[in-house]
């Protein structure tokens, strides 16, 4: 029989502030560029921006290329699970993507292919009913533009700024600006391409719901920038004042070694690409040692390499930053996925008792100011410094409204003054605060040795029981007191304040969905708290035990399987929680994090049960 | 395991989405493929006028919503134009270049306007009304009291020409012999059904012969018209739009080389099978084989268009159903004055 499916009352069209933009594509198709041209002009119009590509590891040829961009005219936290756009540059990779697209969102797809195609492997075949489909003829455009069928994605980027109405001068000058190092017809034939494009969507019936409201009005004393995390880091780097940088490079963390190649020589800045990563390490700690802001980037394979010298720089009192941005693991893993899974390594994985500071910046934002502050707290506590990404943050693209001055002391180092000439300098010497004063190599009357050996307040090896206790000691109290670092919150709870339902406990990239998560559940009527935990080590275990005492139930949303963040908590805390843990080498899903806080609230007994 | 049986149908509107339904009826485990050019799920072409009452919204016009093609497992591949067929391997080929395999068809694929050969070079320049998009369009081009020039004159114009005179625009007709198409009005008859549409406030002109329309990029002062209409001899005519309305042309220029017989649409018997034994056809785009009158006639209007889907799903099940070829569709003039056809009569 057939289903009589009534006639639901129809609203009227959406305006929409918040509009999520998909292209798709296979590598090579451009996909990544058109993605990166669209999100930069849309934060040049003024236009909040996140935005977050996902690409296979191969360069070229084959592998699938999504660049997905959120623009709203709000801040907001996260991609959204569905997109109201959908723009193939390639059926075969765009096709599974088709159920991603919200009702009466758009499907845009070159309806010119070149080649005889198999039956079902066109867009037509795949669409919903109510998604709205847009054939158009990218490859034909493209060529009477620049005979050739290279400038497709410029021409699908016209396309979409002439459907949905958006300013052409903005793509004009940001498309001018990403190929300003090329010749200057390379520029004009993409312009056309792009005007060839923007005419169609222009005489385009537009029949989806999309809608983008004008921008809101900018304030001219804020400098907005659109930058992904690497950019944020090496950004901060650069204005906290470093001034040696060693790295190797290594997906998804390169682009910071990269921007900073280019940067750090105009500010007076040096770097080297090492051998390795241990050299890396080696480079930056000797920097350390001799006074200098140094730092290098890796992701987890690298980090792995560099934790005999993380112990080093612990049981030297070096100051030195390492940025880690982590992807799918372990091993080789999946280099160009992003999951959060060395935690245990960034917090635990030196030999030895060697703490050290790790911090997790939840943005991009969060990205430069971590950065910059890793070298102030690097230099405070005279301890190697972690700030742990990953993929999705170092990739993901924000509007960062930053200031014009830098946020951050140019040196934060306690000095030692000139000894009298009866007392030797004690390197190690044991104060207050358990920070000794430090000196540089060849400083008069303060000439000391540093090593891998434990050792007394001169520096000189010991193996004293009583010394080994005393300085072990020292090296873990001295680092408590970074949980307060002023302009530095250690975590910060949202929501709902005092008792709630639910409490979420995030860190890293995944806290922008657990606050839009938050944000559904409070609307539905339940209290709820989201806390992000920015300093990872020394954990912030006060404030964790004050909000999850206000909480009846705490979930733990992370991108790994073990729980990594869950058992550091549960260990920390002695109260167990709730794990929402997830490996599929994508963000977690808003929609995840409700239905998991959809069931705790049904029956919080049973998923405790499953959670322990 | 026994394969679906798979069913294409080209053409989304009446007769298609008709046929579609009673196919899933009678064949529940059966692929049902609707091949449409249109962007939009089934819009009842009788509601377009709504457009002028203020609808914005396309979704308030559709005939089904779209879960109703989901719940029914009807795939309709919209924005998709069928370039030929393949008879001898059953395949329809796409204009995208992808083919897609059938075990049965249906051509449910209508008519389009027809224009005049003197006027089609100026088709730029013509309001059609066939998709929700050409009726915004002509509204956005009309403004509050627009006016609006029909040539011709058919029963889907003179549908519209009373939407837009109730609306409060202004229409004449520059009519020829299919003013009434597709009635067969005898000469005498003629006078009172023009009678009866003045009476609704629409302007009939006959015996004037247009030959060209111009687009007029800056209209005098105190007009918005932007068409110019002229004829062989006199006074061109200002409007805001110019439609026009000859009677339809079955769309089935896919079907040419298939070796299907056609003469104006694709000949099928009452059972609305073509010449081959795995191809149907329903709807605006068929010609019906009537012993009541010894030729193929054509069965337009809603009613028509919806039983022929009916019966030739059936038909394509295995069914054995004839269309009733013996019709009297009569204009009629009401108590109130005013022209009323059974063509205009919908769900």
């Amino acid at each position: 029989m057939v289903a009589k499916t009534g006639k639901k009352t129809l609203k009227s069209l959406r305006k929409l502030t918040d509009m999520q933009i998909s292209f798709c594509g296979s590598a090579g198709d451009g996909t990544i560029a058109a993605g990166d041209i669209f999100k930069r002009a849309m934060a040049a119009a003024g236009y909040q921006i996140i935005a977050f590509d996902v690409y296979p590891p191969e360069i070229r040829g084959f592998g699938k290329c999504i660049a997905r961009t959120r623009v709203t005219y709000d801040q907001v936290y996260s991609l959204k699970p569905e997109s109201d756009v959908l723009l193939s540059l390639n059926d075969a990779h765009a096709i599974p993507h088709v159920g991603e697209v919200c009702d009466y969102g758009a499907v845009i797809y070159d309806d010119s292919p070149i080649a005889n195609i198999e039956e079902g492997c066109h867009m037509s075949a795949h669409l919903k009913p109510a998604q709205l489909p847009y054939g158009v003829s990218f490859r034909e455009i493209s060529e009477r533009a620049t005979s050739s069928a290279r400038s497709r994605n410029i021409v699908a980027v016209g396309f979409i700024a002439g459907l949905y109405g958006l300013p052409r001068e903005v793509f004009h000058s940001t498309i001018a600006a990403k190929f300003a190092n090329k010749p200057r017809s390379v520029t004009e034939i993409n312009l056309k391409a792009f005007d060839l494009g923007y005419e169609q969507g222009v005489e385009t019936f537009k029949i989806d719901t999309c809608y983008f409201a004008p921008p809101p009005k900018r304030d001219k004393n804020t400098k907005v920038l659109m930058m992904h995390g690497n950019a944020a880091v090496a950004r901060g780097c650069i204005d906290a004042g470093i001034k040696n940088f060693f790295g190797y490079p290594i997906t998804p963390a390169t682009s910071i070694m990269e921007i900073l190649a280019t940067e750090m020589p105009k500010h007076g800045g040096r770097l080297l690409q090492t051998e390795d990563e241990i050299s890396a390490i080696a480079g930056i700690i000797g920097a350390g040692f001799a006074g200098s802001r140094a730092a290098t980037s890796t992701s987890g394979p690298g980090l792995a390499l560099m934790s005999e010298m993380m112990g080093f720089g612990a049981m030297t009192e070096v100051p030195c930053v390492i940025f880690v941005s982590q992807r799918g693991g372990p091993s080789t893993g999946m280099p160009t996925k992003t999951e959060q899974s060395d935690l245990n390594l960034a917090v635990l994985g030196v030999a030895g008792d060697a703490q050290r500071i790790v911090l997790a910046p939840t943005n991009v934002e969060g990205c430069y100011k971590c950065a910059g502050m890793a070298f102030e707290l690097s230099e405070k506590f005279q301890t190697p410094v972690i700030v742990l990404i990953d993929l999705y943050l170092s990739n993901r693209y924000e509007a960062v409204t930053l200031s014009r001055k830098s946020l951050f002391k140019s040196d934060n180092s306690k000095w030692a003054k000139k000894p009298s000439k009866r007392e030797p300098f004690n390197r190690y010497k044991l104060t207050s605060d358990s920070i000794s004063p430090r000196a540089i190599p060849g400083q008069q009357d303060c000439q000391h040795v540093i090593t891998g050996l434990e050792h007394n307040e001169q520096g000189r090896p010991s193996d004293q029981p009583e010394m080994h206790e005393t300085m072990s000691r020292k090296r873990h109290i001295k680092l408590q007191a970074a949980i307060d670092y002023p302009n530095l919150a250690a975590c910060k709870r949202f929501g709902d304040m005092g008792k709630v339902r639910i409490g979420i406990l995030s860190w890293g990239s995944t806290f922008g969905e657990c606050l839009e998560a938050m944000f559904t559940t409070r609307k539905r009527g339940i209290t709820c708290s989201a806390m992000k935990v920015v300093m990872l080590s020394p954990l912030p275990v006060d404030a964790i035990v004050k909000f999850m005492a206000d909480c009846d139930e705490v979930i733990v949303v992370e991108l790994n399987y073990e729980g990594q963040f869950a058992n550091l908590v549960m260990g920390a805390v002695g109260r167990p929680v709730h794990r929402l843990n997830r490996v599929t080498g994508m963000p977690m899903a808003v929609d995840e994090i409700i239905a998991a806080i959809s069931d705790l609230t049904a029956n919080p007994s049973a998923a405790r049960t499953a959670a322990q | 395991m026994k394969q679906s049986r798979r069913y294409a149908i080209i053409g989304s509107g009446a007769a298609g989405t008709e046929a579609a339904c009673q196919l899933r009826n009678h064949d529940p485990d059966s692929v049902i493929t609707v091949v449409t050019t249109s962007k939009l799920q089934f819009i009842d072409r009788y509601d377009l006028p709504r457009v002028f009452d203020g609808v914005d919204d396309w979704r308030e016009l559709l005939v089904h919503p779209p879960e109703f093609y989901h719940d029914n497992k009807i795939t309709v591949r919209r924005n998709t134009w069928v370039s030929s067929v393949n008879t001898r391997e059953n395949k329809l080929n796409f204009r995208h270049k992808e083919t897609m395999v059938y075990d049965k068809l249906l051509v449910a694929s209508g008519g389009g306007g027809h224009i005049p050969e003197g006027l089609r070079e100026f088709s730029a320049y013509l309001n059609p009304f066939t998709t929700f998009q050409n009726a915004v369009r002509l509204r956005d081009s009309l403004g509050k009291q627009g006016k609006v020039v029909m040539l011709g004159g058919d029963m889907v114009g003179l549908d519209l020409a009373r939407s837009l005179t109730a609306a409060g625009h202004q229409v004449t007709i520059f009519a020829n012999e299919t003013l009434f198409w597709p009635h067969e009005i005898k000469q005498a008859d003629i006078a009172q059904y023009v009678k009866a549409l003045e009476a609704m406030g629409i302007k009939v002109v006959f015996g004037r012969k247009p030959v060209a329309v111009e687009q007029i990029s800056r209209p005098s002062k105190g007009t918005s018209y932007s068409r110019r209409l002229v004829f062989e001899k006199g006074k061109p005519e200002l409007a805001n739009a110019i439609m026009p309305f000859y009677g339809l042309m079955p769309a089935l220029n896919f079907m040419m080389g298939t070796g299907v017989d056609i003469e104006r649409g694709l000949l099928v018997n009452p059972h609305l099978k073509t010449t081959n034994d795995k191809i149907w056809a329903a709807g605006d785009v068929c010609q019906i084989w009537s012993p009541e009158d010894n030729r193929y006639n054509f069965f337009y209007g809603w009613a028509n268009v919806k039983k022929m889907g009916l019966i030739a799903a059936h038909n394509m099940t295995g069914g054995s159903t004839e269309m009733k070829t013996s019709q009297t569709n009569k204009l009629k003039i009401t108590k109130n004055g005013v022209l009323h056809s059974p063509y205009w009569e919908h769900d």
